[in-house]
């Protein structure tokens, strides 16, 4: 009776091993990179872009660097300000979008998919943004707001990055749009200088080269004619 | 003393810092090319030239660096080729590559040339293209310099300015690279080979010396002034040698080459990129 039972108890535990191995998912410690960057559905995000203190390092803090466009009284920058983690808090941008579950980031959002990370880095937008629920930046408990963004996004990958390397534009506008005027205004004049310079350096030196090939070509022909007269 | 056929005209160190500029320029303009046009197929095809996208811009940056040692190297030596004792003259003389309000009158009287309306200027030691040809490099060659220095180091330039200046430093990189190299692969190149004077090739900064017929036509100043001065037997070359022309034809040509099809295939495909 005991060998029968143990028997049953090998065979069960075979096919429950047989069954973990060959029906459910695995276990797998890290998360694969996927190809195609802005395919990427909710389901599939486990990151909640919250990452511990001693993941992130930010070093050699300046403490009188100041967040463009924030003031927070006599010291604009305060420490403290970075350590919330409340996901509660967090207001969803994405609520009351019909099928938001399946859709790409990039449906809504094409314009913001042109920028360096995302063609020459290949980061998918998830991989700054966060998990859900996805707040807009200025939201105070947003991972991306200017206060901790350096710490709780760019830190993922530059390690060292200070408050003044998250102030880096990375959705910057069309350099020579009328957006960038409003809001990049410096980007907007540097576009346009250099553009100046190289269609008025081209503009002058395409047909001062053009004319100066075809001046010396007449130059030798006539030359050539000359020569040609002097012969006979 | 047999007559004089060929004057020199760039010391074998001119020559020198010219073929490092070369060289170093062509690989810049490579590399960088082959990231800035890397969602294209003919990016994708010069990258796998150069090791792969993340080895060319370890190239760019590497001759980067070179290339600003070799400019500081240069600015150095300019430094010391200044008579400082004799300022003015050395700055605003004839043999003197600064920009005065004599090439202005060139400019005009070659403009006017052009259309018929007058005889060429006479041309001293150096024409005015020649001189902006010059001091385009000292535009170029700091702005990129700093520009490329601010997205190698991205930490440390956040430290010292704000991090937004990162997102002009790449668009001025780009822009400016690419007037360069259009500057270059067009203007220059035509000079110093497509135009009729110079074709097949201008030799006088691979070989160092012109022809002193040549000298007397395009630089009729120049010459009377050697003469005048008594240096003229001082400038005395001896024509190349055979294998070293054959050697800097087939490098130059290897270069106008290589230059032409990156220019070609950059418009070609200009339209798959953006400057940031």
């Amino acid at each position: 009776m005991k060998r029968i039972a143990s028997k049953n108890l090998a065979g069960f535990c075979a096919a429950a091993l047989l069954v973990h191995l060959f029906v459910l998912p695995g276990v797998v410690s890290s998360q694969e990179e996927m190809a195609s960057a802005l395919q990427r559905y909710k389901d599939q995000e486990a990151s909640t872009g919250y990452y511990e203190q001693s993941e992130v390092m930010p070093r050699n803090q300046r403490p009188l660097i100041e967040i463009p466009s924030i003031r927070r009284g006599a010291l604009p920058y305060s420490p403290t300000a970075a350590q919330v983690r409340i996901r509660t808090r967090l207001v969803d941008s994405h609520l009351g979008i019909k099928f938001y579950e399946v859709l790409r980031c990039n449906y809504c959002h094409a314009e913001q998919t042109k920028d360096i990370h995302t063609v020459r880095g290949n980061l998918t937008c998830r991989q700054c943004h966060g998990g859900e629920p996805i707040s807009g930046i200025a939201n105070f408990y947003s991972p991306l707001n200017p206060i901790r963004r350096h710490a709780y996004v760019c830190a993922k990958c530059h390690e060292g990055a200070s408050v003044s390397f998250a102030a880096y534009v990375i959705h910057q506008p069309a350099a020579g749009s009328s957006i960038s005027r409003n809001d990049f205004p410096a980007l907007y004049y540097s576009y346009w200088l250099m553009f100046i310079l190289l269609v008025g350096t081209m503009a002058f030196f395409i047909p001062h080269t053009f004319l100066v090939g075809l001046r010396e070509l007449i130059a030798k022909m006539r030359k050539k004619k000359h020569g040609a007269d002097n012969t006979h | 003393m047999a007559p004089i056929t060929r004057i020199r005209r760039f010391s074998p160190l001119d020559r020198l810092f010219h073929l490092f500029l070369m060289l170093t320029f062509l690989i810049q303009a490579a590399t960088g090319f082959s990231r800035l046009y890397i969602t294209t197929s003919w990016g994708k095809n010069i990258n796998t030239l150069f090791g792969g996208y993340e080895t060319s811009i370890l190239i760019h940056k590497w001759v980067g660096v070179f290339m600003i040692i070799g400019f500081l190297i240069h600015t150095f030596y300019l430094l010391i080729r200044i008579n400082w004792k004799n300022l003015t003259k050395s700055i605003l003389g004839p043999d003197s590559l600064v920009l005065n309000f004599q090439d202005g009158r060139q400019l005009w009287q070659r403009i006017l040339w052009f259309f018929g309306m007058g005889s060429p200027p006479k041309f001293d030691r150096w024409t005015y293209f020649e001189k902006f040809d010059y001091w385009a490099v000292y535009w170029g060659m700091p702005l990129l310099a700093v520009t490329g220095l601010m997205a190698m180091f991205p930490l440390t330039t956040s430290r010292i300015v704000p991090g937004w200046f990162l997102n002009i430093a790449v668009l001025l990189h780009r822009a400016e690279a690419l007037l360069a190299v259009s500057y270059i692969f067009i203007v220059h190149f035509f000079i110093g080979h497509f135009r009729p004077s110079s074709f097949p090739m201008n030799e006088s900064m691979f070989s160092g010396s012109i022809s002193l017929e040549e000298a007397m036509e395009e630089r009729p100043a120049w010459i009377e002034r050697l003469k005048k001065e008594g240096r003229l037997e001082h400038a005395r070359a001896t024509p190349p040698v055979l294998w070293y022309r054959v050697l800097y034809f087939v490098y130059g040509y290897t270069a106008l080459t290589f230059g032409i099809y990156l220019l070609v295939n950059g418009i070609a495909n200009s339209h798959a990129i953006s400057l940031h």
